[in-house]
């Protein structure tokens, strides 16, 4: 039976292969869409990963900090949990390496003559899943300690982006789902459109008694195949996407994307895109299919 | 074979299309059904093969109550009956071969089968030498004894004509009443509704004739 079916299926894509490459076409743009969502939100996610891999506490001291609160700090950072290492930076050496790092900016420096950089303490920790956290765990737990000026490891910005990143989520699941409905529709319109032209062959087959099943069956095939096309297809024009990016602006960036890569979505959201366009495909063929035999049923 | 006791339909409840049919067709009978434009002929036929649904009554079909048979079990009633339309309904881009195959590819038989059972279809309606010529090369008596093919190919119980002869020649019909003729002498239970005098005089099966949706008489003339 699958045999006959996948014969009609051939057999009505042939038919109306102008409809069916109209049908592929607009998924793939449709699908397209949430694909390109999708590739920034990997790679911003990606950006992310790596930019809190680079994330590291700086405890900044007052001026005024005695001897005993400063080894007091030290101890604290050192029992921080996931603490790597702490290392003390001296009003001197924070000077030197900021003039080291703005050498080019020589008439700005000549300008200051005072020393307006604060001694710090700068903590790495251990790589791991909740790096973040763990971080705003110790800022959090030497907030308020005597001889800090102040505690930086790029909170609020992190935060921002984290929250847009959720934004981003919520904004890619919106929109995969008003255009899941604009694919059923297209695939539902043109299974519409090859049940049309093939009704009188559809009427004579169930007058002459054929299983419903094997009626829908081709169509059903029909559907998924559109789906199935469309959604390789914007694949394709997302990986161009992809070595467009990887050729012309990876690592153009600077210091902002050194040493990342332009990710392409995973295997997974591969997978994802396919199988939810499949299964749009069916559906869309299954209700045109479902609505014309209906209308047989006296 | 056919039982129908107290049939009545109506396509509007003001305008009843058949009213109190009861009748019993045995297997193996010849039963003509006729009547004015109008009478309720090809309703009848429709309700047979439950392609139209009756309002009251009972109708038995090889032994199934064919009111109660579910939507989606049709499909095994219409496979015991074989169907003959006035207008053929053959399919244009189907080579004649391919029109009678086609009855037996639904039912998902092996190719085997099909080719060997078509090619006995053909030969016995005498259109072997046409297989490859599509249905509009055909004459109108050609096109109606290939759908005859295709309602026999798999060889049903009953077979239901409705004005078979109705678009061709009087020496057409003939051949084509010879062709139900010999399915019936095969076995075949044959209903045939047809409003051509012709057609009657030249046989001597019963016929029952309807009349705004009632049967008017029955005639037993062999």
């Amino acid at each position: 039976m699958f045999r006959n079916a996948l014969h009609y299926a051939i057999a009505n894509i042939r038919s109306n292969r102008q409809v069916c490459l109209a049908s592929i076409g607009s998924i793939a743009v449709a699908l397209s869409f949430p694909g390109l969502f999708l590739f920034i939100f990997v790679n911003l996610n990606s950006f992310l990963s790596n930019w809190n891999r680079e994330v590291q506490l700086m405890v900044y001291l007052k001026d005024d900090i005695t001897q005993q609160q400063q080894v007091d700090i030290e101890a604290l950072l050192q029992q921080s949990p996931n603490a790597e290492m702490v290392t003390f930076i001296s009003r001197e050496d924070a000077w030197t390496d900021f003039q080291t790092l703005f050498a080019d900016k020589s008439g700005l420096l000549e300008e200051l003559d005072f020393n307006p950089l604060p001694a710090s303490f700068r903590v790495h920790f251990k790589e791991g899943p909740d790096r973040v956290d763990t971080i705003r765990g110790a800022a959090d737990s030497t907030k308020g300690v005597p001889g800090i000026e102040s505690i930086d490891y790029g909170e609020q910005w992190i935060a921002s982006f984290e929250t847009f990143l959720i934004f981003l989520k919520i904004f890619l699941v919106a929109l995969g789902g008003i255009l899941a409905m604009g694919v059923l529709l297209i695939i539902s319109n043109t299974i519409k459109l090859s049940v049309y032209s093939r009704r009188e062959e559809i009427e004579l087959m169930l007058l002459i008694g054929a299983n419903p099943r094997f009626i829908k069956t081709p169509f059903f095939l029909e559907g998924i195949f559109h789906g199935t096309v469309g959604a390789i297809i914007s694949i394709g024009l997302l990986k161009l996407l992809h070595l467009y990016f990887q050729f012309n602006f990876e690592g153009t960036f600077g210091s902002m994307t050194q040493g990342i890569e332009f990710q392409f979505i995973g295997i997974f959201y591969i997978a994802m895109i396919i199988g939810a366009s499949m299964l749009v495909g069916w559906l869309g063929s299954s209700l045109s299919v479902n609505q014309f035999l209906k209308s047989y049923q006296k | 074979m056919i039982q129908l006791y107290n049939v009545y339909k109506a396509y509007q409840s003001s305008h009843p299309v058949l009213i109190d049919i009861s009748m019993v067709i045995r297997e193996g009978a010849f039963v003509f059904i006729t009547g004015p434009s109008g009478a309720g002929k090809s309703t009848l036929l429709k309700i047979l093969f439950r392609w139209e649904k009756f309002d009251r009554g009972q109708v038995l079909v090889n032994r199934m109550n064919i009111g109660k048979i579910p939507e989606d079990r049709l499909y095994l009633l219409r496979r015991k009956i074989g169907v003959v339309f006035q207008d053929y309904k053959l399919l244009p881009n189907k080579t004649i071969f391919e029109n009678v195959a086609f009855a037996l590819e639904i039912m998902g038989a092996d190719r085997k089968a099909i080719r060997y059972q078509t090619w006995e279809a053909l030969k016995n309606v005498g259109l072997t030498h046409k297989k490859d010529a599509y249905p509009l090369q055909l004459s109108g008596g050609e096109q109606q004894r290939t759908a005859i093919a295709r309602a026999l190919v798999n060889r049903p119980k009953i077979l239901l004509a409705d004005e078979p002869t109705g678009n061709l020649d009087p020496d057409i019909a003939s051949e084509i009443l010879s062709l139900f003729e010999a399915a019936n002498k095969a076995g075949t239970t044959i209903v045939l509704a047809t409003h051509s005098q012709d057609l009657l005089r030249q046989s001597d099966h019963p016929i029952v004739t309807l009349n705004q949706g009632r049967i008017l008489e029955t005639q037993f003339t062999g």
